[in-house]
């Protein structure tokens, strides 16, 4: 960067009234008796962004802190960070080249909604169960294996879609397996601690299967095909400025967004499970239920739907929805048997992001943290660093996230049985 | 029990004369560090309930930052004129430049080019090893102060996540700063005694297991004393009825913020402890071993033995890492090679799960309170005494305490 110091003061000063905004509201509005709920987050946005200003009315005032104020808040930080950066570093890729801006943009939007589906299964796991599924990430890596082996090994010439189906519903049946061997202590007192023999039994079955996979499957990469081709296009047809234009492997839009085939692919199949899922929960019998649970155990028990049942269907549908995601993806990434592990690490932030439970925070919390990994793979000037530092990224947002507001964007704070301790 | 298997310990190098020898006493020496990780995260997660998945990233802090004393200060009686440096009395302590791995030559730091200037006449000398250790375990605990005071709000999975990210974070930025830490790389130490060292008019060299084996073996131990006191004062109580009831131990008057933030600091600066001398001991520390497998295995090794005993978290830690390493070699059934280093995780993880599911308070605690039931056994003497008197009765107190 050439005027880096620009960048880093800003950063110090948004850091020095963040803090302070955050923890000085909260005092303040504890002191006045007011909701606090939204006083950390609030404070801290509203003092990184416009610093004093902005803070002393709010103290001298204090207002309810609405979701416009934070919302508005943390567009005028993301627009000083933006400019800062602009200013530091004008030769960069990210603010002197549009077309680059737009394809990041394009791509991490992209790849954010398939984030968001695998994070989905994740939070429907929480919202249910209780517990933050740690083998989560395993399951997104036997769904890309799976579809290796049927696909490539077992029935060579089968289609990619087949494969696909066919991941899903063994991760299906072994998430019902694990989750009637291993987790029913949980859900009648018969464990001490249930969250956290929750994550631990988790994490045991992330381990086995990691090692499973790895011990019949050797540590190679292996990459499946790509499922599908392009159509050969390019519209307008002869007009030399084409608005598209398609080969095989990759897709341009109007001469300056480049997508692959396999992410592309990929999207559109997340975006169709997606809405499939949103059909089963809202529209079905089975799905209101596992709403319902979700919301309130003991009054959903009372109107004659069965927990347990709930229980295994939400663990064995989630794990399926990871397995899914990896079983789309594994014609994108060459596929190892611990690839699991930065997924899994994503998906959390996700489900902490958008709110642990909350599904439609699940979903825009992929695409948010789909744009900051784009933002940071594309902007960070040392590009060996940058990719050390994508995984550091998600966790930033978490840590944050925790600290100011830990139910998350959308979570609700008071959720039934165990969900809503933090 | 416990005095023979100390014993046991303590004879151990001494009689063991088989030809794998170092090799026994290297895993020995790993066992005990994991031994303390263990037991310390017993004491964080069993005892006070506080389910931290960053206890390797504190140990990382530990070996880290002895890593980079060493690697980084020095003291000459001369100045070199390009370092940074300040007087230290007649001394000179020399803050070498960071050059990382990039550069063609890694003797280009200031050091080296004022050590070529000097051409011998000088000689400079590394920091004493202690100091690094000291050092890291100083770094542990304050991160663990700072952790401590962040996690306060949170409760379980939520902590759980949190101790996850901050180090997820750690790992990255350690690996992404290769001009400092040497990245991926790692980071080179000299050895525990580098230059040997002599006990009892017998010269152990730089490569002899014994020292390393017994600094390794006084740390465990002092840490398990250290915890063992901790579990028998107020604090090891006030940190149960944290785990209980938080609420309820607030409103009993236990100051929860203190014990939680105290548990963290303690705890951590263990682990940090460990870090260093394992660091020290192996000669290179790498981001890899802060990854979540580490962790996994520590976890692991706490449940499986028991995560509510810290004495059998440690015992189960030496007796697993036994168990992995014995189990390494790879053999063959009706010709299909069976790669044992990767089956072997897999039984681990299953003996995990099955442990957790069907024998909670973990394999090792039966075994202990067995051996130990000799305190339950002369209280009943006692209360038999007491009622046969009562009764009247005069018949011979014949009833013996338990075993040893």
């Amino acid at each position: 960067m050439q005027y880096s110091s620009i960048f880093w003061w800003t950063i110090l000063w948004l850091i020095f009234w963040g803090v302070a905004g955050g923890i000085i509201t909260r005092r303040i509005y504890l002191r006045k008796d007011l909701d606090t709920s939204n006083a950390t987050l609030g404070g801290s946005v509203i003092g990184a962004a416009f610093g004093p200003v902005g803070l002393v009315p709010l103290w001298w005032k204090s207002p309810e802190i609405s979701r416009a104020m934070i919302t508005l808040s943390s567009l005028v930080v993301i627009g000083i960070i933006a400019v800062a950066f602009a200013n530091a570093d004008p030769e960069n890729n990210c603010v002197s080249n549009g077309s680059f801006v737009a394809s990041q943009i394009t791509n991490g939007l992209i790849i954010g909604i398939i984030y968001g589906l695998m994070a989905l299964g994740l939070t429907l796991i929480f919202g249910i169960l209780g517990i933050v599924s740690f083998a989560h990430g395993a399951f997104y890596m036997i769904g890309g294996m799976l579809v290796y082996y049927m696909v490539v090994v077992w029935f060579p010439g089968a289609h990619p879609l087949i494969g696909v189906l066919g991941a899903c519903a063994l991760t299906f049946a072994l998430g019902a397996t694990f989750e009637r061997l291993f987790l029913t202590p949980m859900y009648d007192n018969r464990v001490e601690r249930p969250i956290e023999y929750g994550i631990l039994v988790t994490f045991g079955l992330s381990f086995t299967l990691t090692y499973l996979v790895a011990a019949l499957a050797g540590f190679n990469p292996v990459k499946v095909k790509r499922f599908f081709d392009f159509p050969r296009i390019r519209l307008p047809d002869s007009s030399d400025p084409w608005l598209i234009k398609t080969s095989r492997g990759n897709m341009e839009l109007f001469d300056t967004v480049s997508i692959s085939n396999p992410r592309f692919v990929a999207a559109m199949l997340s975006i169709l499970v997606l809405l499939a899922l949103l059909y089963f929960l809202h529209r079905t019998w089975t799905g209101k239920g596992l709403r319902a649970v979700s919301q309130d155990r003991e009054a959903a028990a009372i109107a004659g739907i069965n927990p347990n049942r709930m229980n295994m269907l939400a663990f064995a549908l989630g794990s399926m929805v990871a397995a899914l995601s990896g079983a789309v993806l594994v014609q994108a990434f060459s596929w190892l048997p611990i690839v699991g592990q930065i997924p899994e690490m994503r998906s959390f932030v996700i489900v902490v992001l958008g709110g642990l439970g909350s599904l439609p925070g699940a979903f825009v919390g992929g695409i948010l943290v789909g744009l900051v990994e784009a933002a940071g793979t594309g902007c960070v000037p040392n590009p060996q660093k940058a990719s050390s530092y994508i995984p550091a990224y998600g966790m930033m947002i978490l840590v944050l996230m925790l600290l100011l507001r830990p139910m998350g964007l959308f979570g609700r704070k008071f959720a039934s049985g165990a969900h809503g301790k933090f | 029990m416990g005095i023979a298997l100390l014993a046991f310990f303590f004879a151990f190098p001494f009689v063991y004369s088989a030809g794998n020898y170092d090799y026994i006493m290297h895993i020995c020496i790993v066992g005990f560090f994991y031994a303390i990780l263990a037991s310390s995260w017993s004491m964080l997660a069993g005892y006070a309930g506080q389910f931290s998945f960053g206890h390797m990233a504190f140990m990382g802090l530990g070996a880290y930052t002895a890593a980079l004393f060493c690697h980084y200060f020095f003291i000459s009686p001369e100045p070199t004129g390009i370092c940074t440096e300040f007087a230290l009395g007649s001394n000179y302590l020399i803050i070498k430049n960071p050059i990382g791995v990039t550069s063609t030559t890694l003797t280009q730091d200031c050091l080296a080019q004022a050590m070529e200037k000097w051409d011998g006449a000088v000689t400079v000398s590394p920091m004493p090893v202690w100091l690094g250790v000291i050092l890291g375990t100083l770094v542990g605990g304050i991160f663990g102060l700072l952790i401590g005071l962040l996690v306060l709000p949170l409760r379980a999975a939520y902590l759980a996540l949190f101790t996850l990210g901050f180090s997820e974070i750690l790992r990255a930025t350690i690996s992404a700063e290769i001009q400092i830490t040497r990245g991926q790389a790692g980071i080179e130490l000299p050895g525990l005694f580098e230059n040997g060292i002599t006990i009892a008019g017998h010269y152990f060299g730089k490569t002899d297991k014994i020292p390393p084996y017994f600094v390794m073996f006084f740390l465990l131990l002092g840490c398990l004393a250290i915890l063992y006191w901790l579990s028998r004062s107020r604090f090891g109580l006030f940190v149960r009825a944290l785990r209980e009831d938080q609420d309820a131990a607030a409103a009993l008057g236990v100051n929860t913020t203190r014990y939680k933030i105290l548990v963290f600091v303690i705890t951590s600066m263990m682990a940090a402890s460990a870090g260093a001398v394992q660091a020290h001991y192996v000669t290179i520390i790498t981001p890899n071993n802060l990854m979540i497998l580490q962790m996994s295995l520590v976890v692991a090794m706490a449940v499986i033995a028991g995560v509510e005993n810290f004495v059998a978290a440690a015992i189960g830690a030496i007796l697993i890492e036994f168990t992995l390493e014995m189990l390494r070699t790879s053999f063959n059934i009706g010709g299909i090679e069976i790669d044992m280093t990767l089956w072997r995780l897999v039984f681990f993880g299953v003996v995990l799960m099955l442990t957790l599911r069907f024998a909670r308070n973990g394999l090792l605690v039966p075994v202990i309170n067995y051996f130990s039931r000799g305190h339950v056994a002369a209280e009943t003497v006692v209360r038999r005494k007491q009622s046969e008197s009562s009764e009247g009765a005069s018949t011979a107190p014949g009833v013996q305490g338990g075993s040893s």
